[in-house]
């Protein structure tokens, strides 16, 4: 082994030394969007200008506790989502309400929603919020008003003013939301959703298994969470 | 010889785990994951890189090494030496917030890690062994 090779060696080390820096510096300053903060006073604004309100999705549609859409549908849809999750939001405001239009209001299928801490402790109060708006009936609302809230993953967005917010979009009672939030009954429905997703083997969201008894229930494996795709793979789900 | 065959052969492996990953991450999906932490890492902030998906860097890297694995001569071993060991640092920063900031461990991440040390080391080798031009 002569000099030179070890001096070349020694540049290759500095230079990738100076890469990484720079590297580890530009993600530094892209965002703060660490997973372990749950400061609540942080709370940032929702990532773009969604409109609020959407209670005409589900105008003239059952809902119950969990569950949309005719409860004698012989199909269901079991939906696994964290108020966190990005990807939940994307679905949830540009394909469920085509999922909405063509199954659930046709009477073809009723979904269900499983609520599930993934993100971080800051989905836990949300998801108390949304299951506490089951109460009303209105949980689907809920959900949805506070995708349309959502803010950088555990910048503590979910509040109490937050909450407010989204049970004003969604036409729920705001005050008997915030006051049931911590009921045993709203914590049974945490706990039922994490049992069942274990034993539905789910690992992310959002989460989808389809069930047409007697079929067996399956997960719907999807390549894109667009409309299209979403529609195709269901089709083949329920054939 | 053998030592660039190898780089090769690990460098494909990184381009098959960074494409999945790149992959995952356009059709906003979720990675098939058993240690149950892939979701929370992808959508955490150290996924991206200025708004580049670091999936997508390290696939680039990936090709780039492949490239260098292709070449004879000292310039290509330097040049391998570099992305390696650079690949190597990022991810060992990459493994530190695994631990330390998201508190989840990702099986693709860790499969990545073991990759870019393996090539890192292989590169470095190569380095100090690669004939002088004739």
């Amino acid at each position: 082994m002569n000099r030179n090779r070890l001096s070349l060696l020694a540049a290759a080390v500095g230079v990738a030394a100076i890469v990484a820096v720079v590297l580890i510096a530009l993600g530094s300053g892209s965002g703060s969007t660490s997973t372990d903060t749950t400061t609540t006073t942080a709370a940032s604004a929702p990532q773009d200008t969604v409109p609020l309100a959407t209670t005409d999705i589900f105008t003239g549609i059952p809902q119950h506790g969990d569950t949309l859409g005719r409860p004698a549908a012989p199909a269901t849809i079991t939906i696994y989502e964290d108020p966190q999750c990005p990807f939940c939001r994307e679905w949830m405001l540009q394909t469920f309400p085509a999922v909405v239009t063509d199954y659930v209001r046709t009477g073809k299928v009723k979904l269900v929603y499983r609520g599930i801490e993934i993100i971080g402790p800051n989905s836990e109060p949300g998801l108390r919020a949304i299951y506490a708006a089951g109460k009303q009936n209105k949980l689907w609302n809920m959900t949805d008003g506070l995708y349309r809230l959502q803010g950088a993953e555990n910048s503590g967005w979910i509040t109490e003013a937050t909450v407010r917010t989204a049970a004003h979009s969604a036409g729920a009672n705001a005050d008997a939301i915030l006051g049931a939030m911590n009921a045993n009954s709203v914590t049974a429905k945490l706990n039922e959703a994490a049992r069942q997703s274990q034993a539905d083997k789910v690992h992310g969201t959002p989460a989808f298994v389809v069930q047409r008894p007697p079929a067996q229930a399956q997960m719907l494996n999807l390549a894109a969470l667009d409309a299209a795709t979403f529609e195709s793979a269901l089709d083949a789900a329920l054939q | 010889m053998r030592v660039r065959a190898a780089i090769a052969a690990l460098a494909l492996a990184g381009i098959a785990v960074a494409g999945y990953l790149t992959a995952v991450h356009y059709a906003h999906t979720s990675p098939i994951c058993t240690t149950g932490g892939c979701e929370k890492v992808q959508h955490s902030s150290f996924a991206e890189l200025a708004g580049v998906p670091v999936a997508l860097l390290g696939l680039l890297a990936y090709i780039a090494i492949l490239a260098t694995a292709a070449v004879r001569g000292v310039g290509a071993s330097l040049a391998g030496a570099v992305l390696g060991l650079s690949g190597a640092a990022f991810s060992g920063y990459l493994l530190w917030a695994q631990f330390a900031r998201i508190h989840v461990i990702c099986q693709w991440c860790v499969g990545n890690d073991a990759i870019i040390a393996a090539v890192a080391g292989l590169c470095v080798v190569r380095l100090l062994r690669e004939p002088p031009p004739a």
